[in-house]
């Protein structure tokens, strides 16, 4: 297995950083062929012959997403940039845009022009300082050059981007969230339907995508759908980009094909295993909303269905590896922690169950566990499973429920001995 | 107050700055949360019941509504902080990779627990939750400064450092 570097082709060249590098790279070409060359429409076919699907977690098929937004112009469209990376684990989106912004720009525009949107947001929590700076100047490079703005390169076709810095809260990344943010609002998520694609910012069609995916949008343009769809493998198509962490040899940010391996081999190929040479314990392959698994578990083929089928998920591309220092229960509660300090506190379930959850995983955390607390925390946890707005419970329920089932003998030893 | 009166209450730079945003969206409102950056920044670095007054005015929205988006957002202060804040990450990759042990130095080093300012003021000490650099782990923000794959050393010398 090695690396197949598309989106950091030339991340590690500084210069690529500018607009004067990105396009010495070939950089908005693929901006050029669509608005000169293809109809909105064929933008769109390429992406849905590409196979994409989105890099924020859900998998959800560009293309198909674009193709909910309704035709005609009888109220504006806009495009929101999630660029809100915070599930614990994930930090690719960052890498894209603090080392090659542009790439994210320009598949922002070919997504705005498949549309008809006339403005883009670009949604960046407010702790990416660094990312803030180095898009807005992008952005500032790319309205110089008419790349931004009205009748970019010399056509109709007008696109004004702006960066909207968030403030700290993890649940913006869940994309009604993130509109009601963007509104000006503390970040609830909304009923569905309607879908953005419909009703999203200002109740006008919104298209949400993540940084990621943009950026893929850009090369798929660029070399076409076809060969997009020839990387990676059936379902998870292209290339995606991994953060590898935790106790791992050599953590980082990795650009792969899926399916080219198992999510071992991943681990150890790229990550050279545990640092400390003791066995994995446990492995979160997509992000810490979705079920861990176990050590003896991990010679499942590495891509988006296949993880799906072990009952779990490649989320958000964020694996997050434990070995056998470390508790299970300890890892369980601080995965709980977080969920219980970003519940947006908007749906019962989520904003009392999480902190039930917290509060006994810290009580089998201390050993003072009482008899039946395992089945309890099974009882809330599936109380909160389907009962809420949005899906932050399910990200609760998913992972704690795993945790309990898979590191069950750990968990009973933390039930005190003697109990009232 | 009005939105005039509200302007007057901040610097001529600022209100230019909030304008030019405000410019960017059909409402007027959605500038509110990355104005409030700035208007934070220039009021010491929290928001006291004034400051919340001013902005709400500002934005032609009720205090309430300003109040509520401090309380919502983490990196909206509603106490005096020092004058640096310190991030610290304490989920998951970091946990991993020994935020905890950071987190207890820094309380018997300096004195200050989560939410906490040193006694001379330095800075202020706040735990957040993932802060997206998990392949550096463990990390912290200093003000916009990014601390990363941190030891004890490594952070005894930036803290140490600050005044």
């Amino acid at each position: 297995m090695k690396e197949t570097r598309v989106m950091l082709e030339f991340a590690d060249d500084p210069a690529q950083r500018t607009l004067e590098g990105y396009r010495g790279n070939g950089g908005y070409q693929a901006l050029e062929k669509a608005l000169k060359e293809m109809k909105p429409d064929d933008v769109t076919e390429e992406v849905v012959k590409s196979g994409l699907r989105g890099r924020g977690g859900a998998g959800f098929p560009t293309g198909r997403k674009w193709k909910f937004v309704p035709k005609g112009n009888e109220k504006p469209k806009y495009i929101a940039v999630n660029a809100d990376e915070s599930e614990p684990g994930t930090c690719k989106d960052r890498v894209i845009m603090e080392q090659d912004p542009h790439q994210m720009l320009e598949g922002t525009l070919l997504a705005a022009y498949a549309v008809g949107a006339t403005t883009a947001y670009v949604y960046i929590r407010g702790e990416y300082m660094e990312c803030i700076a180095t898009v807005e100047k992008a952005i500032e490079e790319a309205r110089a050059a008419n790349l931004v703005g009205k009748n970019i390169l010399g056509t109709d076709f007008s696109c004004d981007i702006w960066v909207h810095p968030g403030a700290g809260a993890y649940i913006c990344g869940e994309e009604t969230a993130l509109l009601t943010s963007l509104e000006g609002n503390r970040g609830y998520p909304r009923i569905k339907p309607p879908f953005p694609a419909v009703e999203g910012l200002w109740r006008c069609p919104t298209v949400v995508n993540n940084v990621e995916t943009l950026a893929c949008v850009t090369h798929i343009i660029k070399r076409g759908g076809p060969w997009f769809a020839s990387l990676g493998c059936e379902g998870s198509t292209g290339t995606r980009l991994f953060g590898i962490s935790g106790h791992v040899k050599r953590p980082g940010v990795y650009e792969l094909e899926c399916g080219k391996g198992t999510l071992r081999e991943v681990i150890e190929t790229f990550a050279g295993g545990t640092l400390s040479g003791r066995p994995i314990q446990g492995v979160f392959p997509g992000g810490s909303s979705f079920q861990v698994l176990k050590g003896d578990e991990l010679d499942v083929r590495f891509d988006i269905d296949s993880v799906a089928k072990a009952g779990s998920s490649l989320g958000s591309g964020a694996i997050a590896v434990f070995d056998d220092s470390v508790r299970a229960v300890d890892v369980a509660l601080n995965v709980a922690e977080f969920y219980a300090h970003e519940s947006c506190g908007q749906c019962t379930p989520c904003r009392e169950g999480a902190d039930w959850v917290r509060n006994m995983l810290q009580r089998f955390a201390d050993g003072e566990a009482r008899k039946g607390d395992i089945e309890l925390l099974m009882d809330v946890t599936d109380k909160m499973n389907g009962t809420t707005i949005c899906a932050l419970a399910v990200a609760i329920v998913f992972p704690i429920q795993s945790f309990l089932r898979k590191f069950r003998p750990e968990f009973e030893a933390c039930i005190a001995k003697v109990t009232a | 107050m009005t939105v005039e009166e509200a302007r007057g209450t901040f610097s001529p730079e600022l209100v230019a700055r909030v304008e030019e945003m405000a410019k960017r969206y059909p409402h007027r409102k959605a500038a509110l949360i990355p104005a409030m950056h700035f208007i934070q920044a220039e009021r010491g670095g929290w928001f006291s019941d004034e400051t919340i007054r001013d902005t709400a005015a500002l934005f032609g929205v009720p205090d309430m509504h300003v109040r509520g988006i401090v309380g919502f957002y983490d990196m909206f202060h509603d106490a005096p902080v020092g004058k640096h804040v310190v991030r610290l990450c304490k989920t998951l990759s970091c946990h991993l990779r020994g935020a905890a042990k950071l987190r207890e130095h820094i309380r018997e080093r300096y004195g200050v627990g989560n939410g906490e300012t040193t006694a001379d003021g330095a800075f202020t000490f706040k735990c957040f939750e993932c802060l997206g650099h998990c392949a550096n782990a463990p990390m912290m923000l200093v003000d916009d400064r990014k601390c990363l794959d941190l030891t004890v050393e490594k952070l005894d010398e930036i803290l140490g450092g600050l005044r």
